[in-house]
């Protein structure tokens, strides 16, 4: 049972502020995952969570207890690093024992809490080796297992995946996963990528430049992002972004796209007036092969087998892409007309806020 | 594999062919790669020859001689027999083992001392980090010289506050008696050897993670729990590494004690390396100095040995490969 609520928190390092007004609720049992691109204070904010950082104003409360003043060990919360920071000269069991070591438990009781971490992460056979004679993936999971032996009210996790190749990512994406189920407890994790977010988050946290652009489900923020920088940060491959300008208000909005196609979207338009200039967002799967519709020029092709991704521009250049299937009849070179469902458009205004979208998919759970 | 010599050059015709490749198609170099090998540390060698192997050789030779300024004359193992029974070499050597215990002790706790506070966060370390480099980048026999005022009785600052305190009655000449002149000694080449330890290790504490202390303090774990646990362990190396050195350094140390004390007062700090000086140079027995020097080089030999063991354990333990 662990609530974490973060309130009003800012953080500066010297004249430079890296964390603005931050504000969350995050629910007992959740998996949240701050991501966002480098620099943006997502890494940061977890260590001020952690109590590696003070943030310069705003509190902590873990549990409904305000921890910002306390010591790391005193908020209940465990950090796993990205570069695992696993005693070398220590074997796989001290590792995993070591905060219980700190703590001073009994022999027995230290023996049954580390066979039992040893156990959920299948490394009961390796205790007796030294990090150097593991594989990544095996290290990360001692990693792990340091942190689950603390019963901690809260797991920390910075990057923890990082330093792996990609096919071992996408295994140890699956266990961590399976691990907050069994373990059932809140868990907070730091990534740069978007992939990890979607696949493991209950909510994912978008932050861009200090500030949250969105905290949302993962399908929130793909069908409903809350900005520009949110629809093109989820998703991949990203977002089309294409100017337009606008040439009717009123149930739906008119847009003239650069290129000259027009289209009536139907999103909330208020404060907009015609003449003003928005941004259409098409997802590149969210185009079909058509007759009519926006004209691309094809220039990279590239065949997935199951998917072809398109990459070619509209209008004065804009860049575009698109994801068709398998065997789409597309060749580098050559011109393409897509279909784009009006339904399936977001719209951004002069500031990157989206409009409102008044149809939109309903939300799976 | 055949070799032969055609034309000046050496052509080895290889005739093991790796498989797909037809048998009469051979491979010809100019020169084997053992040769070539053999050329590339040709120079080295000769130049080790020159500056250690020759001397030691010679120290050898001589160390069988009753050799002197008017001639040498073979006399066997006479030279060791003599230094075998002599209880005045037995004490050198118990004393030089007792100065270069008790130097090499202090200076790697100093070294440790120092190395932790010059890697703790605090305002004005780079400057503390130049500070504690001149006992290192004085010339030793400066550096001696001040040592000298600094012991004197009668000018010097040490007696002058031992008398102000009412320590001494009088002046007090630290060089004069055997006690003080020991561990005066100890302290100049403390003084002199730290800086260099402590920039190891410095050097050493600042390339272990620092992952490693947050998680350790996430964890839980104190500031002399993470020294003990995390820094020791992770700069083991260094400081088994370090010690042999600072051993060596030690055991050989010549120039801080012939200015202090020329190895007096009656032998007091006469260390082994001291005592070779005094009867080779001192005395022109070059025999009997030569046989010293042979014991020194075989006492070093074994010690150095038995490090190597213990960095190759060490470093297998500390999970360095």
């Amino acid at each position: 049972m662990a609530t974490l609520d973060l309130n009003a928190i800012n953080k500066s390092f010297g004249s430079a502020k890296v964390l603005h007004d931050i504000s969350l609720a995050i629910e007992d049992k959740e998996f949240v995952v701050f991501v966002g691109p480098s620099g943006c204070g997502k890494s940061t904010l977890l260590r001020i969570i952690a109590g590696l950082e003070a943030a310069t104003t705003g509190s902590i409360i873990i549990d409904g207890e305000d921890v910002s003043k306390s010591h790391p060990v005193d908020r209940g919360i465990s950090m796993v690093f990205q570069s695992y920071a696993l005693y070398p000269h220590l074997s796989v069991y001290e590792n995993i024992a070591f905060p219980l070591r700190v703590q001073k438990l009994a022999k027995g009781d230290m023996d049954q809490r580390v066979h039992k971490a040893a156990e959920i992460l299948q490394l009961t056979d390796k205790l007796h080796l030294k990090p150097g004679q593991l594989s990544g993936g095996q290290r990360q999971r001692v990693a792990i297992g340091r942190s689950i032996v603390r019963n901690p009210k809260v797991f920390l996790f910075d990057e923890p995946l990082s330093n792996l190749d990609a096919a071992l990512r996408g295994d140890m994406r699956v266990e961590l996963s399976q691990l907050h189920r069994e373990l059932a407890a809140t868990m907070v994790y730091v990534t740069h990528d978007q992939v990890e977010a979607m696949t493991m988050a209950d909510r994912i946290v978008v932050l861009n430049a200090g500030r949250v652009e969105q905290f949302g489900t993962p399908m929130q923020l793909y069908h409903h992002p809350a900005t520009k920088f949110v629809a093109s940060f989820i998703g991949q491959p990203n977002m089309n972004l294409i100017p337009a300008k606008v040439i009717g208000t009123g149930e739906n909005l008119s847009v003239e796209l650069d290129g000259g196609h027009k289209m009536a979207l139907p999103v909330d338009a208020a404060g907009i007036s015609k003449g003003d200039m928005v941004e259409v967002g098409i997802r590149p799967e969210h185009v079909t092969l058509g007759d009519s519709g926006l004209d691309i020029s094809v220039h990279v092709l590239e065949r997935l087998g199951g998917v072809s991704i398109t990459y070619g521009t509209v209008g004065n250049g804009h860049r575009f892409c698109a994801s068709l299937p398998g065997d789409a009849p597309v060749h580098e070179g050559r011109n393409l007309t897509l279909g784009v469902a009006p339904n399936d458009c977001h719209v951004f205004d002069a500031n990157g806020d989206v409009l409102r979208r008044k149809s939109a998919p309903a939300l799976v759970a | 594999m055949t070799e032969r010599i055609a034309g000046g050059h050496i052509i080895v015709t290889d005739t093991a062919q790796p498989t797909g490749r037809s048998r009469d198609v051979s491979r010809r170099k100019v020169l084997p790669e053992s040769l070539f090998a053999w050329l590339l540390v040709g120079p080295a060698m000769l130049f080790i020859a020159i500056i250690v192997a020759w001397p030691l050789a010679e120290t050898i030779r001589l160390s069988f001689m009753e050799a002197g300024l008017g001639g040498e004359e073979y006399i066997g193992l006479a030279n060791y027999e003599e230094l075998f029974v002599s209880r005045k070499f037995h004490q050198t050597i118990a004393r030089t083992f007792y100065w270069m215990f008790l130097s090499v002790s202090l200076k790697l706790i100093l070294g440790l001392i120092g190395a932790t506070l010059l890697n703790a966060a605090v305002p004005g370390r780079g400057l503390f980090r130049v500070l504690i480099m001149p006992p290192w980048v004085v010339p030793i026999a400066i550096g001696c010289i001040g040592w000298l005022w600094l012991y004197n009785g009668y000018f010097g600052i040490l007696s002058g506050t031992a008398q102000a305190v009412g320590l001494t009655d009088g002046p007090f000449e630290f060089l004069a008696y055997k006690q003080s002149a020991f561990y005066s000694a100890i302290v100049t080449d403390v003084w002199v050897g730290v800086p260099m330890v402590t920039l190891f290790f410095l050097a050493a504490m600042q390339g272990v993670s620092r992952d490693l202390y947050e998680a350790a303090w996430v964890d839980g774990a104190g500031r002399w729990y993470r020294f003990r646990r995390i820094t020791i362990p992770q700069i083991m190396p260094v400081i088994v590494s370090m010690s042999l050195l600072s051993a060596i350094f030690t055991f050989n140390s010549f120039e801080i004690i012939w200015i202090l004390t020329e190895g007096g007062p009656r032998s007091a700090t006469t260390t082994l390396i001291v005592d070779t000086y005094k009867t080779a140079i001192g005395n022109y027995k070059f025999g009997e100095g030569s046989a010293r020097a042979v014991i020194i080089v075989l006492l070093l030999g074994a010690f150095s040995l038995a490090y190597l063991f213990l960095l190759n354990k060490v470093n297998k333990k500390y999970g360095v490969k």
